[in-house]
């Protein structure tokens, strides 16, 4: 429980490093708003009036502060290219990245766990190579040449579904899931083939290690070994990986709901960043590193309760 | 520890050799201009006269690829250059001297490596302006930097004791001769598959921005700017996203290869 609560500090403590340097970065570069949303025509009477409206006359700290409070009270300022509140623009848009990003997780770790164990059982030298040969072969293709790929065949020739209309999350939350699928497939794909490989050599690995020849040659069959001792000892690095998995599963969502026009955060992040419109972008830049670091969290939580050593040098 | 060649390395040199020299020759010369417009019927699929067809304008695919592939293949590889450069020289600096320098910057590298690449470089991207090549050799360029510097960090602190550096130090080399004459060529090992992987990540986190209209622009040529074009007649002429994201993947394949063989001729990880 102590462990718990100290990492939860640890994340707020990152989030709030992240969020500042996000705020910086940007308040650092965007020179006024006040100006950018009025124009060159502007009156330096007329700027001031907006700045003092928008709050920007305030110092720095203060208006980093205020911005992080908005996270909690959904006041993130107004979006310069389309004059609405940011969190009014964000908030439908949350839900469908949350969803994408949690059903291409799910995919990752259904397919790649049983596909590893079975992996790295193959001893052969020829089974081996085109294991290898396929698992280099299915890293090298980025995600959003599988989305077209997909789209292609499911869209345009089967019409299973329909490219560019997604359903509307809360009236067919059965289609809009369905759309959402084989956006998750594109971006599983590579990510399947890192964490099968990783998981095939980690177990290998640990089934090099003495105590597993102590445990055949005491008479326990090889598979025997593998569930009830091989394993456990293997989850550790696995949930650390697939918890990095989420990072590489957000950078991948941001591409691949632009190939299948998908309305989420991160379409809105690449347009956002095309028109310059700096609210947004930096709300959103805080939004997906949150969900990034929290995966991480989850995933340290998990592996102390799983590796009881982790527990005792946790707690000190 | 011997070195030879396995199959791993030989058939990715083999077909990162390959793309090289395809990419070389479309930097002097292409079967046709790969912006003429008509330089063959409209629309037509894979033929001799047009290895990877014609796209809606008439336009000849391979000319396109080639030149493509070339922007594509030089922004990873100036981006891994500015990555490992300066990646290297941090994580050598604090990994071998280690002290207040080395903690500051391995927790701010934390910080870094735990954000998702393409975001980090969309963030940098949107500072630096977007659709522009320099900016995006930039942006990529500073992304990879963490990476660089944590793994040969690591490698640095592991040989800062052993005894050739030891001996080194007492005949009175200066620490800059012991960390580039005396760690430097045995950390290859970790550093030349890192250099593999690196390369891979450029590519896809350039073809990725210039996908998305973030990162190269036209007038030059980008294999992404290519894939979102081809997304478009992908109906018409599906064999223009097929021989543009087949190139990519060929690029990244190759190049896995050779990381793959490097790691298993030291005796790394299978």
């Amino acid at each position: 429980m102590k462990y718990v609560c100290k990492r939860i500090l640890m994340l707020l403590v990152t989030m709030v490093i992240v969020s500042f340097l996000a705020f910086a970065a940007f308040d650092l570069i965007s020179g006024s708003p006040a100006e950018i949303m009025l124009g060159t025509q502007a009156t330096p009477d007329r700027v001031a009036e907006l700045e003092a409206q928008l709050g920007l006359d305030r110092p720095f700290l203060v208006r980093y502060v205020s911005w992080l409070a908005g996270f909690f009270t959904g006041d993130l300022g107004t979006s310069y290219s389309y004059s609405q509140p940011v969190w009014e623009l964000i908030a439908p848009k949350v839900g469908i990245t949350l969803w994408l990003s949690l059903i291409s997780f799910v995919l990752i770790a259904v397919v790649s766990v049983p596909v590893g164990l079975w992996a790295s059982r193959g001893r052969s030298r020829l089974g081996d190579a085109v294991g290898t040969v396929l698992d280099q072969l299915c890293m090298a293709v980025p995600p959003f040449f599988t989305g077209i790929l997909l789209s292609w065949l499911f869209s345009i020739t089967l019409h299973w579904f329909v490219h560019g209309q997604f359903p509307d999350l809360g009236t067919d939350p059965a289609g809009a899931l369905q759309y959402l699928f084989f956006a998750a497939v594109a971006i599983a794909i590579p990510r399947i083939a890192m964490t099968v490989r990783m998981l095939r050599s980690t177990i290998q690995g640990e089934m090099r290690k003495d105590y597993v020849r102590t445990a055949i040659s005491r008479g326990n069959d090889r598979s025997g070994v593998l569930w009830h001792h091989v394993l456990r000892n293997a989850l550790v690095p696995v949930v650390t990986f697939l918890a990095q998995t989420m990072a590489e599963i957000v950078a991948a969502s941001i591409v691949v709901e632009q190939v299948f026009a998908i309305p989420g955060l991160g379409r809105l992040l690449v347009a956002s960043i095309s028109n310059r419109d700096y609210p947004v972008v930096q709300a959103i830049v805080v939004i997906l590193a949150f969900w990034v670091v929290l995966a991480g969290t989850a995933a340290d939580i998990l592996n102390q309760r799983i590796d009881p050593r982790l527990r005792l040098g946790g707690a000190s | 520890m011997r070195r030879r060649m396995n199959g791993y390395l030989l058939a990715g040199l083999i077909v990162t050799g390959l793309m090289a020299a395809l990419i070389l020759l479309g930097l002097v010369w292409t079967p046709y201009d790969p912006d003429a417009l008509m330089a063959g019927p409209k629309l037509e699929g894979p033929s001799l006269a047009h290895w990877l067809g014609t796209d809606s304008f008439g336009r000849d695919i391979f000319s396109r690829v080639l030149r493509g592939a070339g922007t594509t293949f030089l922004i990873a590889l100036s981006t891994v250059a500015i990555g490992a450069v300066c990646g290297t020289a941090v994580g050598a600096c604090t990994g071998y001297f280690g002290g207040v320098i080395d903690e500051v910057l391995m927790r701010f590298n934390d910080a870094m490596t735990a954000f998702p690449s393409i975001l980090l470089a969309l963030v940098l991207i949107s500072i630096l302006g977007p659709g522009n090549k320099y900016n995006v050799v930039i942006a990529l360029g500073l992304v990879f930097i963490p990476s660089f510097a944590r793994v040969t960090r690591t490698a640095f602190a592991a040989l800062r004791d052993v005894n050739y550096v030891k001996s080194a130090r007492l005949m009175g080399a200066s620490s800059g001769r012991i960390l580039v004459r005396q760690i430097l060529p045995n950390t290859m090992q970790v550093l030349l598959p890192a250099l593999t992987i690196g390369f891979n990540n450029a590519v896809l986190a350039e073809a990725s921005m210039s996908y998305l209209g973030i990162g190269v622009t036209p007038p030059d040529a980008s294999l992404g700017y290519m894939l979102s074009e081809a997304q478009g007649m992908l109906t018409s002429a599906p064999w223009y996203a097929l021989g543009t994201g087949g190139t990519i993947v060929l690029l990244i394949f190759g190049v896995g290869l050779i990381g793959e063989g490097l790691q298993r001729r030291d005796g790394e990880v299978a």
